[in-house]
């Protein structure tokens, strides 16, 4: 017998015990699953992989918040698995990690996992051994609440997003690092070239590719894998999976992007969709028309279709090479149109974090002593007059100024005075994100101020970003970091004990990723001490975004909330961007910590962490090698 | 045939000693492997020759280390025999973002007398994208000689590709068994127009290719009886696995 | 310009029955509220307090109403007992489907504006001028907007027969789901 089922036995005789008790207060469920090959039939094309249960996607666990839920799984492939519970807080050795939680489960074992359920909303699981992800070992696991959910929903859908490539995982890493660029069918040709020099003329169309070719970077460099069939719960777009709805009823759609590497930007056009969770945590209701789900992150929205007839659901990858397509409609078989994809982006120097080459077009006034570095995050402290400033023969990416942060502007007022915005295009303000919501007094003039089509800038994106989100409609809004205010905050709101930074670093050329430039294999583990509030600075150095997931402690994301912000499990950086998260150290043991690109945590963007002391101090650190036979 | 022995012991090394990847949470380093056929082409030369030319590269090997094994050779199709074959095996290991510097040995075969060589090199990629490849090799008879070879690929589409190349070679001193005369002693332009056929493992090409031999070397060559330069349409195919 | 008066009570200073006034600004959008949409009859208008037949209490909680629904008959006048019993800023607004979609664009202008915070009112923001001779200002005879803690009455004449909604426009509310029916019979 080995030392799970031995303290499983333990613990379900002390359960049992409680149960006579009181049998009403605890709940207890056995789930079984079985880790099998299988074969994924995209539309596109049909691959081996491996999957849960027979299937992949494997089935969506339904738990409840309080229950001790007990997990057999049965490893029927040749080879080591394990399955890790993405976003459940648990025992660091239920986590599923194999060499930092557990040894993992040997072909033809059964391990058992046991632990509490103690909270609530949409997550997943998912394998993390080789890249049997990538290969199709994800499932959806969705946690009722003992408390009323702040909503009302009539349905409720899993919607898990996936990005099936016909090549293997193993293989996708080893074309990678022969050629990092194998899977870019996007990059810029000879006719690009030409349009560029017949847009902006030849030597500005020079001088970018030089620049780009000085760096041996790609502006194009958004996907590093691109060819993949998105699916949504195992469907690809011409398999077209459906959800029935009753006109007025409200939808709940549990949005989890279970991809190896790809961004999705979603949204269901003729309908608005509103924001309730977030990484399975409640967030005060945003009303929006599009939101981008990073890789491993879950959304729930409320969709209240109100028409009888069908809706497209709509998921375009962030580079815009492919796209999940589902269906909203009152009777099966029922489809809408399917919008065409946008435009390839471009990354910009400002996501090379080099944005200052071109301030000169801009006058900043008494702003002009500043050193152009220190722009970045520059504080505007009491007061802010943009009267003299002349936006006025602005073109498009001149005027960068970083991410401005108006939000502890803490009296004083704000003059727009005459700032004329007219002639701008999309894009031309970048002004970071100016966030006025926190102005706790003082009043704000507007004055003549003409916003024209002006675009809030996401903060989360560097100022003149080719990625910054635009609502696909034209108009409308596309959510934001920014915009996640929790409902329910986890933890009470207090200063940082300390702070770690942690600069997301790579050479795309070799294809390594690394954190303060170390590889995972090179690299120390980071130590933690229970009970303190660590507060992490994301430093992204690389022109990729980078959805960073903590294992066993949440992230409180911050997006100047202060007691409101959201609680996450993955945080996404984008390029040339600096984010901070902050964790309530308040789980024992060892975690995983790391990039959820697949390929980028297979090169080396991963970390162990190790968290000392606490209540449980009997806790045995090391991994259980060999615990199990 | 000595050369094809040692080459498939090279390749066999590279590929047996590459292990497979296992867990997302590496805590040794990864090892990868991968073959490249730069060039693997069929040439007919403007006085009727009809040649057999192959350019590749195999590796086996971590971030921090690779072996390499670098091949090319000519085989001439009429006479049946081989006109140049080199194989070269390199310890390979990262000095900057982009370049790598390389050592080993290199082994030319037939035509004249085999002649093993002592190599160090450099290989990467220059700004604008340009591929460099550069040795400088010493003989087992002290002669010392250097190459050097540049590639580019212009992307007409993102499936057909426009690469031009450059190869030159240079003696310091000459070795007349081999027909090696010293400085500049050859040098090959091409242009060829590449098509993605099946992902980036099979891209069959058209182009053409110009060679010409320099002084000395020009001279032992039309002793032979042979030109000192050819053009050549070529056809052939790009890969890589 | 319209004018009333309510009464707010809040909780807190329910015991001293701290009683206030509040007078009507110019809505951002003029003439958009009460009466905007299919006329005053439509949903109703003002009661008088003599004609009340019945009080009915509202407890609004994060993020949803108790009850969630109210029958009442047509030309009932009834007396809305409205407490915030959540921790965020809820509105009790009796409309339509239409005139709450409406509501809700302002609601959204106040929240960007700072004006409405999640857990609290900037009331002293919502008379501020907007540079173009309008305000924010959130006074409606058909609706209440309270911070936690505070409750407000509303009495209210059901003159109209189609049925009505009472919802909250603070951005996300009403699309997650709170909102109730006025079914008259």
């Amino acid at each position: 017998m080995n030392m799970f089922t031995l303290r499983a036995a333990r613990r379900a005789l002390a359960v049992a015990a409680l149960l006579a008790v009181q049998p009403a207060l605890s709940h207890a469920g056995t789930y079984t699953l079985t880790v099998d090959p299988v074969t994924i039939d995209t539309g596109d094309f049909k691959k081996t992989g491996i999957g849960y249960n027979g299937a992949s996607p494997g089935p969506v666990l339904k738990f409840q918040e309080g229950e001790d839920v007990t997990i057999n799984v049965t490893n029927n492939l040749k080879e080591e698995t394990s399955i890790h519970w993405h976003g459940l807080i648990l025992p660091f050795q239920m986590d599923g990690v194999p060499d930092i939680s557990f040894p993992g489960i040997a072909p033809g074992e059964t391990f058992t996992y046991r632990f509490p359920v103690v909270q609530s909303g949409t997550y997943w699981f998912h394998s993390h051994s080789g890249f049997q992800e990538p290969d199709g070992a994800y499932g959806a696991i969705v946690i009722t609440p003992k408390k009323r959910e702040p909503f009302k929903v009539d349905r409720d859908y899993v919607v898990q997003f996936t990005d099936k490539h016909p090549h293997s995982g193993a293989r996708i890493m080893r074309n990678l690092k022969q050629a990092p660029d194998y899977y870019n069918r996007e990059q810029q040709t000879v006719g690009d070239f030409f349009s560029d020099a017949r847009k902006n003329g030849l030597s500005a169309a020079l001088d970018d590719r030089m620049a780009w070719g000085s760096m041996r970077m790609m502006a194009t460099d958004i996907e590093d894998v691109q060819g993949f069939t998105p699916l949504i719960n195992g469907k690809g777009p011409d398999q077209n999976w459906t959800a029935l709805f009753k006109p007025g009823e409200r939808v709940r759609l549990r949005f989890i992007n279970s991809s190896a590497m790809t961004y999705f930007d979603v949204r269901i056009p003729g309908l608005k969709m509103t924001v309730v969770a977030a990484d399975g945590n409640l967030v005060q209701p945003v009303p929006v028309d599009e939101f981008r789900i990073g890789v491993a992150e879950t959304y729930d929205v409320i969709v209240r279709p109100q028409e009888d007839k069908a809706y497209t659901l709509f998921a375009q990858s962030m580079g815009r090479t492919a796209f999940a397509r589902g269906t909203l409609a009152p009777r099966p078989g029922m489809t809408a149109p399917v919008p065409d994809m946008g435009d390839s982006p471009l990354l910009t120097m400002a996501d090379m974090g080099m944005d200052h080459g071109s301030m000169a077009g801009m006058d900043h006034s008494t702003m002009q002593k500043e050193d152009p570095a220190e722009m970045q995050g520059m504080n505007h402290g009491k007061t802010m007059n943009h009267g003299t400033m002349n936006h006025d023969d602005m073109k498009q990416g001149t005027m960068k100024q970083g991410g401005m942060d108006h939000s502890k502007m803490p009296s004083g007022g704000m003059n727009h005075g005459s700032m004329n915005h007219g002639d701008m295009k999309q894009d031309t303000l970048k002004q970071g994100g100016m966030d006025h919501g926190k102005m706790p007094s003082g009043g704000m003039n507007h004055g003549s101020m003409n916003h024209g089509s002006m675009q809030t800038q996401d903060p989360f994106y560097a100022a003149g970003s080719g990625l910054t989100p635009t609502p696909s409609e034209g108009q409308g809004k596309f959510l934001s970091y920014s915009d996640l205010k929790a409902q329910r905050p986890l933890y009470k709101d207090r200063e940082a004990t300390r702070e770690i930074e942690l600069r997301l670093t790579g050479n795309m050329e070799r294809y390594i990723w690394s954190i303060n430039g170390v590889k995972y294999e090179d690299a120390d583990p980071i130590r933690l001490q229970y009970g303190e509030r660590v507060r992490f600075k994301f430093v992204n150095e690389t022109m990729m975004t980078h959805p960073m997931h903590l294992h066993g402690m949440w992230s409180i994301l911050d997006v100047g909330a202060e007691k409101w912000d959201p609680v996450k499990h993955t945080i996404s950086i984008a390029p040339g961007t600096t984010v901070y998260s902050e964790t309530e150290v308040d789980a024992t043991g060892q975690w995983a910590f790391h990039c959820h690109l697949s390929y980028h945590a297979a090169a080396g963007m991963f970390r162990k962490i190790i968290v000392e002391g606490g209540p449980d101090n009997t806790a045995d650190i090391t991994p259980l090698k060999g615990a199990i036979q | 045939m000595r050369f094809a022995s040692i080459s498939c012991a090279a390749l066999g090394a590279l590929f047996t000693a590459a292990a497979p990847l296992t867990a997302l949470a590496q805590t040794e380093p990864l090892v990868f492997y991968g073959l490249q056929m730069e060039q693997l082409e069929y040439r007919a030369g403007d006085a009727g020759q009809d040649l057999l030319v192959w350019d590749g590269d195999a590796f086996v090997g971590t971030d921090e280390v690779r072996l390499r094994w670098e091949g090319n050779g000519e085989y001439d199709l009429n006479a049946d025999l081989f006109e140049s074959a080199t194989n070269q095996l390199s310890i390979q290991v990262p000095v900057s973002d982009f370049w790598d510097v390389k050592a080993g040995i290199r082994y030319d075969s037939p035509d004249g007398p085999d002649r093993w060589h002592g190599a160090v090199g450099i290989s990467g990629l220059a700004p604008q994208w340009i591929e460099v490849d550069s040795s400088l090799y010493v003989s087992e008879k002290g002669d010392v000689s250097a190459d050097l070879d540049l590639e580019y690929e212009l992307l007409l589409t993102n499936y057909l590709t426009l690469i031009p190349s450059a190869e030159m070679s240079v003696a310091f001193s000459s070795d007349r068994e081999r027909g090696v005369g010293s400085g500049l002693n050859s040098a090959e332009v091409g242009l060829r127009l590449s098509y993605d056929l099946w992902d980036r493992m099979l891209s069959p090409y058209v182009g053409v290719a110009y060679e010409r031999y320099f002084g000395e070397t020009a001279d032992f060559i039309r002793e032979e009886g042979d030109e000192a330069d050819m053009f050549s349409i070529v056809f052939g195919a790009r890969l890589m696995f | 310009m319209r004018k009333l008066n309510f009464t707010l009570s809040s909780m807190a200073a329910c015991l001293v029955a701290a009683t206030v006034t509040l007078t009507s600004f110019q809505a951002l959008s003029a003439g958009s509220h009460a009466g905007g949409h299919g006329g005053a009859s439509a949903i109703g208008e003002p009661g008088d307090a003599a004609k009340v037949s019945r009080t009915v209490e509202i407890r609004m909680f994060d993020n949803y109403y108790e009850p969630e629904n109210i029958t009442v008959s047509k030309g009932e006048t009834v007396r809305f007992k409205v407490i915030n019993a959540g921790e965020f800023v809820h509105e009790f607004n009796i409309g339509t489907t239409l005139s709450h979609a409406d509501h809700q664009k302002e609601m959204m202008m106040m929240m960007e504006h700072g004006v409405l915070e999640a857990d609290k009112i900037n009331r002293d923001k919502m008379k501020m001028d907007m540079g173009n001779g309008m305000t924010m200002d959130h006074s409606d005879p058909n609706s209440v907007l309270l911070e936690p803690g505070e409750s407000a009455e509303i009495i209210w004449h059901f003159s109209g027969d189609k049925d009505l909604e009472f919802a909250c426009n603070v951005p996300g509310h009403y699309d997650s789901g709170m909102m109730g029916d006025v079914r008259i019979n």
